[in-house]
């Protein structure tokens, strides 16, 4: 029995018993000597976690209330939904239309539903058999393989030269490169399948400086070596702006971020590596790159789940005339079945298959990248 | 000037020429943008080889056009779209900074799993939670209205993330001898926690207030108009039959605007804000 508290049942009580009189005193006594034990373990339980924090149980769940509530509504039950019509089939009846949007690259439907239906994991089996899931799922992958590292790369070069002590105008350079994430996603995708139109801006540049035109959202083969023109196929270029598109507006915000993390490793680290007569390459390698590690791994996490998202570039820039099989995400994709077929039970199960996907990618990211060394 | 070894000036210049070229290709598109917005619509479109880089003097003339149309109303949709990430920003800040510093600082029973089925919300694709979104705002009744595009994402996971991770340097004694001094808990997390973060929560501002400005087929299933924001009154432009680029151009050159502004008033801290997860484990 630790005495090193007062009794906060009790306090809570005696309250109560002042304020009532003493007419429930006795009914009170009973009631107390229930209650304590189990309040005790509990109070014992959580000081001792909290570094003998005295503060009483309930505060954290009153801090966090606010947040769960609004998650648990709008976050938490959609996504249980979610999972529930993964295992039914529930379908529009197209005959019926009750609400429609049918906008340029948007049409939205919502339709008369059939009734649900439970179907166990028939939804999960067609997704094995699915060729246009695959060739979302491929053409993901390869904007996750491609996109992400030249992204990063790019953005840690640039993190470097800005942090570098010799640097004139940082804040300028530092704004103007972060800048196309002020652009409006819409705009922005819009703006590029302008500039890389056949006729466009940037062939009328190589036009002017005597390269060749290059189809960037048409979708031919051309200037692509003979051998590989099968190989690649006609969403080469294509794809190439995709990617282009999506490392042109996200490289200056990750820079900022990389940036960030540069300028709060410790100078002493230098300084004693420069004592040590370590030359450029061997600072970067061994005190930049490690000092690095959470930061860099917060920035992979964060794209990675940020490429698996991609949605309205792909869907804007196919107004280009780019073959879908190229540019087709898998996000692209679901939207198609769920609102434009509309069977929302296969898209809420190709949705469960994707949350996994991207939670085991990053858990492994996070894995891999908190093996400590240094 | 001092005489530098041949090795570091020719780092210097590697450096230099680097980020002027990144300076120079983040910079083309959007100064084409503004340059695009003052001239007539067949001036850019197809310029073939006599392509214009200077501005005209047709920016009034698109905007008219822009502003003549009777479906959309883009200006009032710019004050839609900055109120809604305005309060969005500020109830946001308030939910995962309280969160945050919950997870920061106390134990409590289930802490981990809470945390943990929070993180992996960050992994959907918001656009697929649409559905039952639109369906639950219909029942509630808040279908075209504000609150319809602000509740919903308000309970950020990425924010409470960065909150937890920023709010762990905050040193336990501090808050030990703020409660000696009889401070309550919330006194703690509004005199201490919130005055020591100030630069993160400036930073989560930043990412919070890009998160709003860009949600596009959620606003677009369930506002009408007169409520758009400008993602949606942008996507109006495009029409079935014909994309009405020159429009386009100004309402993308005015858009850029107010987050500009946002991005230059927040960008120092930003810079000492954004370090998530650089707290060493």
């Amino acid at each position: 029995m630790s005495t090193k508290y007062s009794d906060p049942v009790r306090d809570k009580f005696d309250a109560v018993r002042e304020r009532a009189g003493e007419a429930v005193a006795p009914v009170w006594e009973s009631v107390i000597d229930a209650v304590r034990p189990l309040r005790q373990r509990q109070i014992r339980r959580t000081r001792a976690a909290a570094d003998k924090l005295p503060f009483s149980v309930g505060v954290p769940y009153l801090f966090l209330a606010p947040f769960f509530v609004l998650f648990s509504a709008f976050l938490l039950f959609p996504v249980l939904y979610t999972v529930f019509l993964s295992f039914h089939t529930y379908e529009g009846i197209s005959t019926t239309t009750l609400f429609w949007i049918d906008v340029g690259p948007i049409q939205y439907r919502l339709t008369r539903m059939a009734q649900l239906e439970f179907v166990g994991l028939q939804n999960y089996q067609r997704l094995l058999g699915d060729t246009l899931f695959q060739n979302a799922l491929a053409n993901t992958t390869f904007i996750l393989l491609v996109q992400v590292p030249l992204m990063i790369v790019l953005g840690l070069a640039l993190a470097l030269a800005l942090n570098a002590s010799w640097m004139r105008f940082k804040g300028l350079f530092r704004t103007t490169i972060a800048l196309p994430v002020a652009a409006n996603l819409v705009a922005y995708a819009t703006v590029f399948l302008l500039l890389l139109q056949d006729n466009g801006l940037v062939n009328s540049v190589f036009q002017m400086v005597g390269l060749p035109t290059i189809p960037w959202l048409s979708g031919g083969t051309a200037l692509l070596p003979g051998p590989l023109k099968s190989v690649l196929g006609t969403g080469f270029w294509p794809r190439v702006s995709l990617v282009g598109a999506v490392t042109w507006r996200w490289t200056g915000y990750n820079m900022i971020i990389l940036l960030a993390g540069l300028q709060s490793v410790p100078k002493q680290l230098y300084e004693a590596a420069e004592i040590d007569g370590a030359s450029r390459w061997e600072k970067f390698r061994y005190v930049t790159l490690p000092q690095l590690r959470p930061v860099l791994l917060f920035v992979v996490v964060t794209s990675t789940i940020g490429t698996f998202r991609l949605f309205s570039e792909p869907l804007i820039i196919s107004q280009g005339g780019a073959p879908l099989s190229a540019t087709r995400t898998l996000v692209v994709y679901i939207y198609n079945i769920a609102f434009q077929q509309f069977q929302l039970g296969y898209a809420s199960a190709m949705t469960v298959v994707l949350v996994g996907i991207v939670a085991l990618l990053s858990i492994a990211q996070l894995r891999i990248g908190s093996d400590s060394d240094a | 000037m001092r005489n530098l070894s041949r090795d570091e000036a020719a780092w210097r210049f590697l450096g230099y020429t680097f980020v002027l070229l990144a300076t120079l290709l983040m910079v083309v598109p959007i100064y084409w943008i503004v340059v695009a917005s003052t001239l007539p619509e067949q001036a850019f479109l197809s310029a073939g080889t006599d392509i214009q880089l200077l501005p005209g003097s047709n920016f009034l003339a698109n905007l008219d056009a822009l502003q003549s149309r009777e479906s959309v109303d883009f200006i009032q949709s710019i004050g839609n779209s900055v109120f809604i990430a305005v309060v969005y920003t500020l109830l946001s800040l308030v939910l995962c900074s309280m969160g945050g510093f919950a997870f920061a600082k106390y134990e409590f029973k289930f802490k981990e799993p809470i945390f943990y089925s929070i993180l992996a919300t960050l992994t959907l694709p918001i656009q697929l939670l649409v559905i039952p979104l639109f369906l639950m705002i219909s029942q509630m009744g808040l279908s075209n209205s504000y609150w319809a595009i602000i509740l919903p994402w308000a309970a950020n996971p990425l924010g409470i993330f960065l909150m937890r991770q920023n709010m762990r340097q905050i040193p336990d004694a501090l808050l030990e001898s703020a409660r000696i001094d009889g401070a309550t808990e919330f006194q703690l997390y509004y005199r201490i926690a919130l005055p020591t973060m100030k630069s993160s929560l400036a930073a989560l501002a930043i990412v919070l207030f890009l998160f709003q400005w860009n949600l596009f087929l959620y606003p677009l299933v369930v506002l009408e108009q007169g409520k758009y924001t400008i993602p949606v009154a942008i996507n109006e432009l495009v029409g079935a039959q014909r994309v009405y680029y020159d429009q386009i151009m100004v309402a993308a050159a005015l858009s850029i605007i107010p987050l500009f502004l946002v991005f230059l008033f927040l960008q120092r801290h930003f810079v000492s804000g954004i370090l998530a997860g650089s707290v060493k484990e």
